[in-house]
């Protein structure tokens, strides 16, 4: 076997999209690849036809045992994909096609019986940029150690143990009974589909096609027995939810090395395979990843502590790091699970990478992941061996169901209060009545007015969440996911409903220093020092600073901006982020769990950025809000210090979902043996300061300006935006400019 | 109450000494480095530096001037009359885009020393502190040794960032309540000395052969100024190798960004045009060093992680 992974890289790119035509990752759903036979199945055009005639056919049959048959009816009709140049399999209709017939269908059916006061709500605070509120399943991670250990048939058996359990305790009434068959139904096609695959691989006459074929067989009749077959099961688990069942898996692995350790040493101690195959393999799984390209970067985490709190990293853990910087490859992402514990130098072995340019690393701390899980109930060793999944999510392994529900809009509150309630950008009634800002006397009057308008938007939009989160198993039920939860199995309540342990739903902070330099801003220019009116300062503001440009830059010179250590603003951004931490978190659900805070911008600083009117800290109608825990763009004017101090003022640790700060490098600062000292330090004050996640972007301005001029000679060129790695070349000029607005101020 | 004047504060500096510092820069420095990096401190006065990029033209700053230095250039900008200008900075105060800068302000220790503790976090773990550097900041020793001696009392590690083109004094001064001392030598010979800083050698080799009789932590920094300095590389390596301790020596190669500042502060650049050093001529001047024994490692040097 050769190491051909880079002659092999373009078919492999080739299998999930064209490379002969642009790629917009935003839309990869839209696109399909190239290389599978025909001979091996139906096309989409006729897949659709076919789960049409399915729907109408099973549309009296429980929503569960409907999807099952769609899932069932394209694994067994899918064209299929095995080529000389691949290590990997794959499925021709990966682009959720159930949706039309099911899912989507069933949303719509459970949103029409929401109260139209709410829809309206919800349709103008949408408008607005204030909130965004989705049903979401793309954010659990399953329990991988059965997936290994059982393997797909064996998953299939303990679904038949489980429903005998129900059956016996006199506990499988229709319902259940349905929701059974339905997961019965969903993986035996699962083996049907490693059979065709099996004898597809089988039928070709090419080097990998022997290892192919009986990695297929081996997972056919059981669980996998070497590093090479349980990559494949990763894998194709991920495939057959993401692209079929309508659910993302979001962590390959429980820790990709904790749960491909056991495979790989056993395979090296037994010559089984050579770490030269193992990095074979592993480069052409990450790959995979690579080529799909999903705009957020599919994760996975390495490092971290077992039950007892010891460091669990080890040449596994350095091997697959590695395997990755070898292949100059941005996705998928990598969190570092760092602790106590952790050697420095793994942690150096990332930032090295970083420092080179790979920007698709972040670091998790641990000692806050473990204060935030206990916070909300898990015990020491649950938060000890959690899992993290998406960007900087925690999760119990195996038994935390977590929905993505509510994006909300931070500086959309303190707008409100210059329209008493109103929303400038919409005319419409957002928020309850504080007063005309005439009424607003003192800096504390504006301050509870802002909170006021905070309260409003959360209870509304949880009062939203509420009436459909309930049904979101009607909506999409856990077919793939539930087998893999045993707890779920055990008490025969499916994922999405209350079946986990731990079934909560979070709402993700945006704009929040945005928010703090607003308010700072009005305490400032309005009450202490009475340089303008709150009159003057709304007319500045509907005219989007046009005519204000002297008041404009006395307001972006302001000291008081969020993020350089400056204590007034520190003290009101620790208020500010308290009283939201006490609004959000612990609240109860309607799935049985909780409500739990994350501060975490997804893409929505852009989005909501957009609908956005001019606000008083100086930002202009539509420009990006501020992202994650890092302040507006261009007014971090003290450094990564001060940055840090600032941001662990937020209590970070109590952000029971999740809270991430990005810090902007100079290349300088982290030359040579005395930059990477000093950057580890930096690191590990941020993480023994109570720090959650951190995420570096080492940036030079003038390779940026350069990088926008010439964005030929930049391709590879990336940055971190929340979470995501994006193109330096995807990104819009105005973003663009946004960052280089940034890197000019770093220090 | 003593005052000190500085130019600027940088925190996460990380190549002023070991670990994760802020530096503090002194304005005033006897010497005139043909590559100097920091022209706005070589002057002890402060001076008004023009970023003629962030002018907006707004006019706001002309008829501030109390010498009447400022009107408006032909572009919309304002046309600065050094001759007149005293560095007031009553321009700089009011100028809204940070174009108009005063380098160069007052300090008491009851103002330095809250923002120099603030990321004391930082400095305890990675074993960094506080560097005084400049300019040349033994200039003003009478208020770095209060300054240090309180920075200690708080049990923070300094650094002195030194010329050694001072009197004995000041370093004896110093000496006690300093860590680290960054030492620059540039040349030995007096005339290469003089050609690239203005000055002959003076007082620096015996201030820095007794910085290391009375057993200072010494770190020797060398700018490496191809075509100025270069050939002076085997005779400071001699000269180092013969002090009781071999310290810890490291090359700054010249490199050629400090043309705008050079620019705002309407000074010339002495350099203009001079590249970087090349690898290959670099490693060289290591491989003569380290023939001294001479290297960038400190022998006594505990990481802490």
């Amino acid at each position: 076997m050769t190491h051909s992974i880079e002659k092999d890289r373009t078919f492999i790119e080739s299998k999930y999209h064209r490379t002969d035509e642009p790629f917009n990752p935003f839309i990869r759903m839209a696109y399909h690849g190239t290389g599978y036979a025909p001979e091996t199945g139906l096309d989409d055009l006729d897949i659709r036809s076919g789960l049409e005639v399915l729907a109408a056919e099973h549309a009296d049959l429980p929503h569960s045992l409907q999807k099952a048959h769609a899932v069932a009816y394209i694994l067994d009709n899918t064209r299929l994909y095995v080529s000389p140049h691949d290590y990997f399999v794959g499925i021709d209709a990966w682009c959720r096609m159930i949706a039309q017939t099911t899912i989507r269908k069933w949303e719509k059916d459970v949103f029409a019986t929401l109260p139209p006061e709410l829809i309206e709500f919800q349709y103008a605070a949408r408008q607005g940029g204030a909130l965004d509120m989705r049903p979401d399943y793309d954010h659990s991670v399953p329990d991988w150690q059965s997936i290994l250990s059982l393997g797909f048939p064996g998953l299939l058996q303990r679904i038949f143990h489980h429903r005998e359990h129900h059956r016996n305790a006199q506990r499988l009434n229709p319902e259940r009974a349905a929701f059974f068959d339905a997961m019965t139904i969903e993986y035996r096609a699962i083996l049907r589909l490693l059979e065709r695959m099996r004898r597809c691989a089988e039928a070709q006459l090419f080097e990998k096609s022997p290892i192919l074929s009986k990695c297929l067989a081996h997972l056919h009749d059981g669980p996998p027995t070497d590093t090479y077959e349980a990559l494949q099961t990763i894998y194709l688990f991920f495939l057959i939810c993401e692209s079929v069942d309508h659910y993302q898996v979001r962590s390959l692995g429980n820790g990709l090395d904790a749960s491909l350790r056991p495979f790989i040493q056993r395979d090296l101690a037994s010559g089984r395979w050579t770490e030269l195959h193992i990095r074979t393999f592993l480069s052409y799984f990450l790959m995979q990843f690579s080529a799909i390209g999903n705009y957020w970067g599919h994760p996975f985490y390495l490092g971290g502590s077992d039950e007892q709190g010891r460091c669990t990293v080890d040449d596994v853990s350095y091997l697959i790091l590695d395997v990755y910087d070898t292949l100059h490859i941005y996705n998928p992402k990598i969190q570092i699970k760092i602790g106590a514990g952790t050697p420095a130098a793994f942690r150096r072995k990332a930032l090295d990478m970083i420092r080179r340019g790979t920007s698709s690393i972040v670091f998790v701390c641990e000692d806050a992941m473990i204060r935030a899980m206990m916070g909300y109930g898990a015990t020491l060793q649950e938060a000890r061996t959690a899992d993290i999944s998406g960007c900087y999510e925690y999760r119990v392994r195996g038994n935390e169901n977590v929905t993505l529900s509510i994006y909300l809009n931070l500086l959309k509150a303190v707008q409100l209060v210059f329209g008493n309630g109103t929303d400038h950008d919409t005319g419409f009634q957002l928020g309850p009545p504080t007063g005309h800002i005439h009424t607003l006397q003192t800096f504390s009057d504006f301050r509870t007015a802002c909170l006021r308008q905070l309260d409003a938007l959360i209870d509304q939009a949880i009062r939203f969440t509420d009436c459909y989160e309930g049904r979101l198993e009607d909506i999409n039920p856990s077919i793939m996911l539930t087998p893999v939860c045993e707890n779920a199995l055990r008490r025969g309540i499916p994922a999405y409903a209350e079946g986990m342990s731990y079934n909560n739903s979070s709402l993700l902070c945006i704009g929040f220093a945005s928010a703090v330099d607003t308010m700072m801003t009005v305490k400032k220019m309005v009450y202490d020092e009475r340089r303008i009116t709150l009159d003057e300062l709304k007319a500045a503001l509907d005219a989007n600073w046009d005519g204000y440009e002297p008041i404009r830059r006395a307001v972006r010179r302001l000291p008081f901006k969020f993020g350089n250590h400056e204590p007034e603003t520190d003290a009101l951004a620790e208020a500010f982020s308290s009283y939201l931490l006490g609004r959000i978190n612990l609240r109860p659900n309607s799935r049985g769990g909780i409500y739990k805070a994350e501060m975490h911008a997804a893409l929505h600083f852009r989005s909501f950025g957009s609908a956005c009117g001019a606000s008083p800290d100086g930002r202009r109608q539509g420009d990006e809000l501020s992202k994650n825990a890092s302040p507006s763009v261009g007014m971090d004017r003290n450094g990564a210090t001060a940055l840090i101090l600032s941001a662990l003022k937020l209590h970070p640790q109590q952000y029971m979902e999740g809270f991430c700060l990005d810090v902007m490098l100079h290349p300088s600062a982290v030359a040579g043996e005395d930059g990477m000292k000093a950057w580890d330090a930096l690191l590990e004050t941020y993480r023994k300061g109570g720090g959650a996640s951190i995420q570096f972007n080492v940036m030079d301005a003038a390779i940026l300006r350069d990088a926008q001029e010439h964005p030929e000679r930049y391709r590879n060129l990336q940055v971190r935006v929340c979470g995501w790695n994006v193109l330096w070349n995807n990104l819009d000029p105005q973003e663009q400019a946004a960052y280089i607005e940034r890197a000019e101020n770093i220090r | 109450m003593i005052r000190g004047r500085i130019f600027d504060i940088k925190r996460f500096a990380v190549h002023d000494g070991d670990g994760i510092r802020t530096t503090i820069f002194f304005s005033g420095c006897p010497l005139r480095c043909l590559w100097c990096h920091n022209p706005e401190g070589i002057a002890p006065e402060p001076r008004l530096a023009f970023h003629r990029q962030r002018c907006s033209q707004c006019g706001d700053c002309l008829s501030l001037c109390p010498k009447s230095a400022l009107a408006t250039g032909p572009d919309g900008t304002p046309l600065l009359d050094r001759d007149r200008c005293t560095g007031c900075g009553v321009c700089a105060a009011a100028c809204q885009n940070e174009a108009l800068v005063r380098c160069g302000r007052d300090v008491t220790i009851e103002d330095l020393l809250p923002v120099l503790l603030e990321d004391r976090p930082f400095y305890d773990n990675s074993g960094g502190g506080v560097t005084l550097s400049g300019g040349e900041c033994l200039l003003q020793d009478e208020f770095c040794e209060p300054l240090l001696r309180e920075l200690k009392a708080e049990g923070i590690r300094t650094a002195v960032d030194t010329c050694g083109f001072v009197t004995r004094e000041a370093i004896d001064r110093v000496a006690p309540w300093t860590d680290d001392f960054l030492y620059d030598i540039k040349a030995l010979d007096d005339v290469v000395h003089s050609r690239c800083t203005g000055r002959p050698c003076g007082p620096i080799p015996d201030n820095l052969r007794h910085l290391d009789k009375i057993g200072a932590r010494i770190e020797v920094r060398i700018p490496f100024v191809p075509g100025y300095n270069d050939g002076e590389i085997d005779r400071i390596g001699q000269f180092l190798a013969d002090l009781d301790r071999r310290p810890r020596v490291r090359l700054l190669p010249y490199n050629p960004f400090a043309g705008s500042k050079y620019e705002s502060l309407g000074m010339k650049n002495p350099l203009p045009g001079l590249p970087p050093p090349d690898e290959d001529h670099l490693a060289e001047a290591r491989r003569r060093l380290a023939s001294c024994g001479l290297t960038e490692d400190r022998p006594d040097a505990v990481e802490r992680v």
